[in-house]
């Protein structure tokens, strides 16, 4: 797999976007540099063949996400200051920058995109056999995110429930209030 | 080192991901710009998973007859969890930022600081 144009453009855009919401002094602006960075990154999921990830990113990530931050700055505060961007923090930009670094020395290790076989465990393993050959045979669904989602880690599922609940309890516990208004 | 950006091109896209929400983690002055910095991490780390699930030449996991190959599903499942564990954490955070703000009035972490000091 070599790097198309398309994605190219998309990953330019996507990381133009973070570095916009990490720069941009207003908090509104970096939001909504954020809310396109989500827009971006949710093509990128459609692009690598993960449909139904790009439209949860698409609905949460780009939707629901940027509503709740919008709530809250609208019970906040949005201030206003002079200049466009924040000044950019030498000491930061040098821890992090090693960070980086460390980090894409490990680049070379990993398997190259698209690839399969004995480069990519994760792709070739037993498990992905296994869920691709046998999902629709043990649960009658024909996508088979849906059959790992609902049946094969349904408790996983169930404790992700039990965490929406309980950030559900905690936000209205930390806000006392009774009810959502 | 173009061959490798060539061929590992969304592996180097995470890692700057994981810098510049890494950066706006430490730097960013404002609690809201904060939160933006840790879902900017998190994405950082899905892109990771749903690259090492992709193979040249395949097809979204819809079983059907001879349609394969397939990518992987289980860390598309493993990241559509984070997703929605994620936004929880985004709630409760910014529940968190409300609650401060009605406290102490400000959200800058400096003067949250010497507030809660003095």
């Amino acid at each position: 797999m070599t790097l198309s144009l398309i994605e190219a453009v998309l990953l330019v855009f996507v990381l133009g976007c973070a570095i916009g919401a990490a720069v941009l002094r207003d908090v509104l602006a970096s939001l909504m540099a954020f809310a396109a960075y989500s827009l971006g990154i949710s093509i990128i999921w459609v692009m690598l063949e993960a449909p139904d990830v790009g439209l949860t990113e698409a609905a949460v990530g780009a939707g629901i996400m940027t509503i709740l931050f919008i709530l809250a700055l609208a019970n906040t505060v949005r201030p206003q200051e002079n200049g466009l961007f924040e000044s950019i923090s030498v000491r930061t930009v040098v821890l992090v920058g090693a960070f980086v670094v460390v980090m894409i020395a490990t680049v070379p290790s990993l398997p190259a995109i698209g690839a399969e076989g004995a480069a990519n465990p994760v792709v070739s393993g037993e498990v992905t056999q296994h869920y691709i050959d046998n999902a629709y045979a043990d649960t009658e669904v024909h996508n088979a995110v849906t059959a790992v989602l609902a049946a094969y880690r349904g408790f996983d599922t169930l404790g992700e429930a039990v965490v929406v609940f309980s950030a559900g309890v905690a936000a209205l516990t930390v806000l006392r209030q009774e009810v959502f208004a | 080192m173009f061959e490798l950006l060539n061929s590992h091109y969304n592996y180097f896209a995470v890692m700057l991901l994981l810098g510049i929400g890494l950066y706006m983690l430490i730097e960013s002055k404002n609690l809201v710009k904060k939160v933006i910095g840790m879902n900017i991490f998190q994405t950082g780390i899905f892109l990771f998973f749903i690259t090492l699930a992709f193979r040249a030449g395949g097809n979204p996991p819809i079983i059907k007859e001879g349609g394969g190959p397939y990518v992987s599903p289980l860390p598309h499942v493993l990241i559509l969890t984070a997703i929605v564990v994620g936004v929880s954490l985004t709630a409760v955070a910014l529940a968190l930022i409300i609650r401060i703000y009605t406290e102490y009035g400000t959200l800058d972490e400096d003067k949250l600081k010497q507030l809660y000091y003095d």
